[in-house]
C-alpha cells in the first residue's frame, strides 16, 4: 500500500480498506528490508502511534524526512559523526506542518554529511545504494530520501536543496523531485548549510503528490523570516495539464550535441531522450525554443557555486564546537577538545567545504572569490528573469546520463565537469522553483527532465510537469532493481 | 596563485580542523581548478561594476515578528538532551581564563 499514490492511499483509509496501524506497521517492516539492502535510513521509528483518519488527504499517512530536519524527541544527525546523538527539542515548521495535518513520521533518512555532497556516499552509517542498481549512487544530498520514495517504502519524503540536492536524486532515482520558491516553505529547524540557498522541499512519485505535500508543509513562519505568504497558491487544487500556448526554453550551449566533442554514448542518448521530450511538449501545445547564454558565465557557474555554499557553510557550522552539541574528547584543554571533535568527526568532503569556504573569505581574498561570485549569481539570475519576461519556463535534461557507479564517486569538482551536470544550481541562485519528473530510460536504468520558472510561479511550473508527466508512462514507478547476472 | 599546502595547514589551524596529506593534497587539487574558473569570471566585461546578490529574494521585503513573550521550551525539555548537566544548566568544559 505504501508504493501506491497519496490519493489512492487516503481513499484506501476512508473506505476501510486499510487502518492507519496497519499502514505504519507496513511501511516499518518494508522500510526494514529497504534499508538492509540500500542502506537509506538512520533511524526506522517504532512504538508509532497511529493517526485519526480524517478529509486531509495526508491524515494517518506515513512519511519520511532527511535527517537534516529537526524532530522532536527523534534522533536527527545530518547524517553526522558530529551530531550522532543529538535530540532536538523542537520540531521544523515543515513537520509540524505535516503533524497538523496529520501525516505519521516514521523514518529518518540517510543523506550526505549536512547536505554538502552530490553523491550519497557520505553519511556517517555510510553509503546509500541505488534501488535499481546497487552498484550506483542515488547522487546527494537527499539520497536516503530518494532512496525510500523509489523504493516503494513512503509514498513520501522530505529532501533539502541548495544546489540540486532534490533534483538530482530524484532523476537518478527515476521519481518526482520539487524545489519550491524560496521562502515558500519555513527553514526554521532544518540544519543549515548555505542559508541564502537551502530550500525545503519532498521527493514524490507523482507531480499531484508533490503539489499535496508542499501545500501542507508551506507558509508564513514567523521564525523564519525569509518566508513569504503563500496562502492564495493552493498547488494541489489548482493542477491542470492545460498548457497550450506555454512557452518553454532550453540553454542552446548546454543541450546541443556538437558542443561535446567527446559524447560518450549514454550522453547522447540521454539528450536524444530530452529531444523526444520536448516533441512531447510541443504535441501538448508548448512551443519550446533554445536561448542563449555567454559562455564564460556558463562556464563560472559551478565554481560560483562551490565558492558561495563554502563560504556560507564555514559561516554557519562554526557552532559545531563539541561543546554545545556532540561527543566530546577526552582531551586536557578545550582547543584540543574542539580540534579532536572536528577532525575526527567530520568527513574528508566536509573539511575541504571549511577549508575552501575559510579561505575565500579571507579578507585578502573576499573580492576575487566571494563577491565575484556573488555578482556572477546576479549576472545568470538577471538573465533567467530575462527569459522569463518572454517564457513561462525552463526545460533541461538532468544531468548528463544516468546515476554514475559508486566507484566514481568522490565527489570532488574536476575540470571535466559539465556545466550541465550541475546547472540546476541556477535555481537555488535566483530561488526559482524547479521540478524533475522522470522522462525516459539508458540500459533499464531512468533519467529526468526538469522544469524552472520564475519566482512564486510554481503552480505554472507544476502544471507543466504535470502536463508532461501524462503523457509519458512513468508516474507512480517503483524501482525495478537491474539484473547483473 | 597563493594557494599553497603551507596555507591550507595555517586555515586548518585556525578551523582547528586536522587534516592527512591525502586531504590537503584533494583541497589542493580542487582549489587549482576553483582559482582558474574564477579567472574566467575575472574576463567578464565591467563584472565590478555589478552588485553583488547575497540572497536568493535579494528584492524581498522582510517583516520583524512583533516583539512579544510567547511560549517556549520547558527548561526539562531544553535539558534533556544534554549528557552533563547541574538542573540548571550545561555542564561544559572551561574555555576561559
Amino acid at each position: 500500500m505504501n508504493s501506491k499514490s497519496i490519493k489512492q492511499i487516503h481513499d484506501a483509509l476512508l473506505n476501510g480498506e486499510i487502518t492507519s496501524r496497519e499502514l505504519i506497521d507496513q511501511n516499518i517492516k518494508l522500510s526494514k528490508e529497504v534499508n538492509s539492502k540500500y542502506n537509506a535510513f538512520v533511524t526506522i521509528l517504532e512504538d508509532i502511534e497511529s493517526k485519526d483518519v480524517n478529509e486531509n488527504l495526508l491524515s494517518g499517512i506515513p512519511f519520511a524526512a532527511k535527517d537534516n530536519y529537526s524532530t522532536k524527541r527523534i534522533l536527527s544527525t545530518g547524517s553526522s559523526n558530529t551530531l550522532k546523538d543529538y535530540v532536538p527539542f523542537f520540531d521544523a515548521t515543515a513537520i509540524s506542518n505535516l503533524y497538523k495535518s496529520g501525516a505519521v513520521l516514521t523514518s529518518k533518512t540517510a543523506m550526505d554529511e549536512f547536505g554538502m555532497g552530490g553523491t550519497g556516499t557520505t553519511a556517517h552509517t555510510g553509503i546509500t545504494r541505488n534501488p535499481w542498481d546497487k552498484t550506483r549512487m542515488c547522487a546527494g544530498s537527499s539520497s536516503g530520501s530518494a532512496c525510500a520514495v523509489a523504493s516503494g517504502a513512503v509514498s513520501f519524503a522530505l529532501g533539502s536543496d541548495t544546489g540540486d540536492s532534490i533534483r538530482k536524486p530524484a532523476a537518478y532515482c527515476g521519481i518526482v523531485g520539487y524545489k519550491p520558491t524560496y521562502g515558500m516553505i519555513s527553514r526554521y529547524g532544518l540544519f543549515p548549510f548555505a542559508s541564502s540557498l537551502d530550500t525545503c522541499g519532498v521527493l514524490t512519485r507523482s507531480v499531484e503528490d508533490a503539489a499535496i505535500v508542499v501545500d501542507a508543509m508551506k507558509g508564513l513562519d514567523p521564525n523564519d523570516m525569509t518566508t513569504f505568504d503563500s496562502s492564495n497558491m493552493e498547488l494541489y487544487n489548482n493542477l491542470s495539464d492545460n498548457v497550450k500556448s506555454k512557452k518553454l526554453f532550453y540553454i542552446n550551449e548546454l543541450v546541443e550535441e556538437e558542443n561535446y566533442p567527446n559524447i560518450s554514448e549514454e550522453f547522447k542518448e540521454h539528450l536524444k531522450i530530452f529531444k523526444d521530450t520536448l516533441e512531447k511538449a510541443k504535441e501538448l501545445g508548448m512551443s519550446v525554443e533554445g536561448v542563449s547564454i555567454d559562455k564564460k558565465i556558463l562556464n563560472a557557474l559551478p565554481s560560483v557555486y562551490v565558492v558561495l555554499s563554502c563560504a556560507e557553510a564555514t559561516s554557519n557550522m562554526s557552532n559545531l564546537t563539541g561543546f554545545i552539541f556532540g561527543p566530546s574528547s577526552d582531551a586536557d584543554n578545550y582547543i584540543e577538545k574542539m580540534k579532536n571533535y572536528r577532525t575526527n568527526g567530520f568527513s574528508s568532503l566536509i573539511k575541504r567545504r571549511f577549508i575552501i569556504g575559510s579561505y575565500v573569505l579571507q579578507k585578502e581574498n573576499q573580492e576575487r572569490y566571494f563577491i565575484n561570485a556573488q555578482r556572477v549569481r546576479r549576472l545568470i539570475t538577471d538573465i533567467m528573469k530575462d527569459f522569463y519576461k518572454e517564457y513561462d519556463a525552463m526545460i533541461m535534461p538532468v544531468g548528463v546520463g544516468v546515476a554514475k557507479h559508486l566507484d566514481n564517486s568522490l565527489d570532488m569538482l574536476d575540470e571535466s565537469t559539465s556545466v550541465l551536470d550541475e546547472f540546476l544550481q541556477v535555481g537555488n541562485f535566483g530561488g526559482f522553483p524547479s521540478i524533475t519528473i522522470p522522462n525516459g530510460f539508458i540500459n533499464n536504468l531512468p533519467v529526468g527532465v526538469n522544469i524552472t520558472g520564475n519566482c512564486y510561479n510554481d503552480q505554472e511550473v507544476l502544471n507543466i510537469a504535470y502536463a508532461l508527466e501524462g503523457v509519458m508512462p512513468y508516474k507512480n514507478q517503483i524501482a525495478r532493481e537491474v539484473n547483473h547476472e | 596563485m597563493n594557494f599553497t599546502e603551507d596555507k591550507i595547514k595555517k586555515l586548518a589551524d585556525l578551523l582547528l580542523i586536522g587534516l592527512t596529506d591525502e586531504e590537503t593534497k584533494m583541497v589542493l587539487d580542487e582549489f587549482d581548478i576553483i582559482d582558474k574558473n574564477i579567472n574566467k569570471i575575472n574576463e567578464i566585461e565591467n563584472i565590478s561594476e555589478i552588485e553583488p546578490m547575497t540572497h536568493a529574494l535579494d528584492s524581498f521585503c522582510y517583516e520583524l515578528r512583533s516583539d512579544k513573550v510567547e511560549e517556549s521550551c520547558t527548561l526539562e525539555e531544553l535539558l534533556s538532551n544534554s549528557d552533563n548537566n547541574d538542573g540548571a544548566a550545561v555542564v561544559l568544559p572551561k574555555v576561559v581564563g
